[in-house]
């Protein structure tokens, strides 16, 4: 991005308009001049009508002479053209009508208000939730802000190394967490017998293990030894084989273990989805607006088509569905026309092996490889 | 994604070199994502048309302004000077005190003029913001800029639809109003408050305001508003200042929309009560919603602006490009934004996206199976990745069992399926 020339262009504007508005202020000083001046004549002057004639006539003759408007007109017709050169910079560098890859459907905005107003709990932004919500007379999404509101408390304490509120979620949510096969109880005790360990006594740490740590010791055994291991190396755990253990990174990292717990047994994403949404558009904007330059002849089609007619790549971290073309005859697989594995390992349709084979009559010969395939041997595979 | 057959790709079990070979491998591929990574935000960037042309149209418009002041002003001070001049019984006094007063209004234009320049250097500042914004974009930053363009396009949106409470709200706690447009927007407010009580006024100072431009567009709002105006006299059934109405405001527009005009002369006829349908819909009261969208459409073009809200336009984007059948799927992960019921109504009208490639996801990772992490085809034909499967072979002695089918069986039973 050439955001320099940009400026370039900018900065001269604003250098003409300085410019003009100096030539201004100058040609109100110079008419006010001229006028103050004819006034001290008419005091210097004494008498006699036929002096201020002559006065007046002078003065007006001075104005319209020095053409105040030929003197402006120059530096705003600069100004102007530098105006336009600016704009049509910024047609060049940027893609100056980004609606062109809009499609004119009913989108509701009830719909969007809403998905506004889930985003912004999930951010803790509670007031700017509520604030929309009384805005723009949305119904209200209480239960999904009370539980963000949970998350949010939880996360806030943890960053102050308050193991409470989380403590009190885990144990209610225990048998589904254990569904799920998550030890988070496991591992917020050892946050808080690790803090223990460093900041208070080593009979503070000890009882704490015995209450806390050791119901869940059976759950993973070689972990439940390490930690008690680190009694013995109380004050200088840091030159001790658990160094690790006292990271302070480990806080981080089981806060956003938690969230995404906490995210998923509501059913909700771990990222913001409209986050996710959002940035998906700004990956895609780009093809897609050249797409519809393409094909702005036939805007119809544009409003109307069921399917993209290019591929528009996104980054992995949109990647949430195995799709898998078919290197043969570039159709998506799918219910009808399963992936199928040949023998040699390389992988196609079942449409594509249908027709290597002559619908089964004979082996083939894969197409990537040397080897011979029967359709017999060749299997299903599930993504 | 490339997954190329063993032979082409170097002998795996050759101990030597393999382990050289693959750290050059993985830092190219680290390399390329980063590369991708430019080329794209300089893509992106190039969306922002808006963001910097918005706040320099408000800039352009005070400069004209300005100038038009003091073109006038001037002006007519000069042919004060002249009328003075002219007129041939003026005492002197009198003389006197009318030079001193075009002296002192003079004086008063100035002050004026340096306000208005002080306003002018704010506008000016606001659009280097904007340049400076842009330029602080890089592959380091990105996702904290990423952030805060998606709450930009949240105010954008915010402001369109006259929520202005929590658009002013959203851009001072996220600390971004020189990014955004909320002053342009309270002209709007005026305009669009005003005709939600049911007055024209502002929306026709506005319209005079930008007469030229609006001229050049073509634009019919002015248009709209004089029908509406007199819709509202004929309602009131005060006839003959409908008519005066009229025949002042709606007779120039005569040569290019007669057909409105005889439309709406025809409601003289039939008053407000009618139930005729081609009549009766000019005194509905959405006519006054009509008339809130025709104008904030003209607004935003005046501006520069996209008629549609950004955010509209990126969800748009983001979902048709997003949207694969399998997103309606019972089973669609949490992650996939279209497994949510809100954005699937949206997504709803919008076309699929198409794939040139394969893209597999591993089942119990979620990531991506490529050459770094190849699939791998259990007996029954279930494929996963081959980082989860070696994982799970390392905690169970070798043993692998599916997930989806239940099947239990060895690491050593697997084959490589290789997607091309």
């Amino acid at each position: 991005m050439e955001v320099s020339t940009i400026r370039d262009g900018f900065d001269r504007v604003v250098k003409k308009q300085k410019l003009s508005n100096s030539k201004s202020q100058e040609v109100i000083d110079h008419v006010g001049c001229e006028i103050r001046d004819a006034l001290a004549k008419f005091h210097s002057v004494e008498d006699q009508a036929f002096n201020q004639k002559s006065i007046l006539s002078d003065l007006k003759n001075k104005l319209n002479a020095c053409g105040p408007h030929s003197m402006l007109e120059g530096v705003q017709k600069e100004l102007n053209a530098n105006i336009g050169k600016y704009m049509k910079l910024l047609e060049k560098y940027f893609n100056p009508d980004i609606s062109k890859a809009y499609r004119n459907v009913d989108f509701d905005f009830h719909t969007v208000n809403k998905i506004l107003v889930g985003h912004f709990y999930r951010q803790g932004l509670f007031e700017i939730g509520d604030c929309l919500v009384n805005e723009a007379r949305n119904p209200e999404a209480t239960e999904l802000r009370s539980h963000f509101w949970e998350m949010h408390h939880i996360v806030e304490a943890l960053r102050a190394k308050d193991i409470d509120p989380a403590l009190k979620w885990v144990l209610a949510k225990r048998e589904k967490l254990a569904v799920c096969g998550s030890n988070l109880e496991l591992k917020l005790h050892r946050l808080q017998f690790m803090e223990i360990l460093q900041r208070g006594t080593r009979v503070d740490a000890l009882n704490y293990a015995r209450t806390c740590l050791a119901p869940l010791a059976s759950q993973k055994l070689d972990e439940f030894q390490k930690l008690m291991a680190c009694l013995l190396w109380q004050d200088r755990l840091d030159s001790s084989p658990y160094a690790e253990l006292t990271d302070p990174t480990h806080w981080a990292k089981f806060t956003k273990e938690l969230t995404q717990q906490f995210c998923s047994l509501l059913g909700q994403p771990y990222e913001s989805p409209l986050t996710v949404a959002v940035a998906a558009g700004s990956e895609g904007l780009p093809t897609l607006l050249k797409l519809a330059n393409v094909m702005a002849a036939k805007k119809t089609e544009w409003q109307a088509m069921k399917h993209l007619p290019v591929p528009v790549e996104l980054g992995k971290e949109f990647q949430f569905h195995s799709i898998f073309v078919c290197p043969v005859s570039r159709d998506q697989a799918s219910e009808e026309n399963p992936p199928m594995l040949l023998p040699c390992g390389h992988v196609l349709c079942k449409q594509s092996i249908m027709k290597l084979s002559k619908s089964s009559t004979r082996t083939f010969k894969c197409p990537y490889c040397p080897a011979e395939a029967a359709v017999t041997q060749c299997r299903q595979l599930y993504f | 994604m490339e997954i190329d057959p063993p032979a082409s790709n170097g002998n795996p079990s050759a101990p030597a070199g393999s382990a050289a070979v693959a750290a050059v491998a993985s830092a190219a591929a680290a390399a390329a994502p980063a590369a991708s990574k430019m080329t794209q935000l300089t893509e992106s960037l190039k969306l922002e048309h808006q963001f910097l042309r918005v706040p320099f149209e408000h800039y352009k418009k005070s400069i004209r302004a300005n100038h038009r002041v003091v073109e006038k002003e001037v002006s007519s001070v000069i042919s004060g000077v002249g009328e003075v001049a002219d007129s041939a019984d003026v005492s002197r006094d009198e003389a006197v005190d009318r030079l001193s007063s075009l002296v002192s209004r003079l004086q008063g234009l100035k002050r004026k003029l340096e306000e208005e320049s002080r306003t002018e250097h704010l506008q000016a500042q606001r659009c280097r913001a904007r340049l400076d914004h842009l330029e602080s974009a890089d592959s380091e930053n990105l996702s904290d800029w990423n952030n805060t363009r998606l709450k930009r396009i949240l105010v954008d949106y915010m402001l369109r639809m006259s929520y202005y409470d929590t658009a002013v709200k959203l851009a001072e706690t996220s600390n971004i109003q020189d990014l955004v447009d909320l002053d342009v927007f309270q002209e709007a407010k005026r305009v669009i408050d005003a005709l939600q009580n049911k007055e024209v006024g502002p929306a026709l100072a506005w319209c005079a305001e930008n007469k030229a431009r609006l001229k050049k567009s073509k634009s019919v709002f002015e248009f709209q508003l004089r029908l509406q105006e007199f819709i509202e006299l004929v309602r009131a059934e005060n006839y003959t200042r409908a008519i005066a109405y009229a025949r002042k405001y709606l007779a120039p527009w005569g040569a290019t929309h007669m057909k409105e005009v005889q439309r709406v002369m025809a409601t003289l006829a039939f008053k407000s009560s009618t139930e005729c349908a081609t009549y009766k819909v000019l005194f509905e009261p959405k006519q006054w919603e009509l008339l809130v969208d025709l104008f904030k459409q003209e607004f935003c073009r005046l501006y520069g602006m996209t008629v549609e809200p950004l955010l509209n336009i990126y969800l748009q984007a983001g979902l048709s490009a997003l949207k694969t059948p399998y997103c309606y799927e019972d089973d669609c992960s949490k992650e996939d934004p279209l497994s949510q019921e809100s954005f699937r109504k949206l997504a709803m009208p919008l076309p699929y996206s198409k794939q040139h490639h394969s893209k597999l996801v591993c089942y119990i990772t979620k990531e991506l199976m490529d050459t770094e992490n190849p699939p791998l085809v259990l007996p029954n034909g279930y494929v996963y990745s081959t980082k989860a499967l070696e994982e799970m072979a390392k905690q169970n002695d070798g043993k692998i069992t599916c997930p989806r089918s239940g099947l239990v069986c060895n690491y050593t039973d697997l084959v490589k399926a290789y997607i091309s």
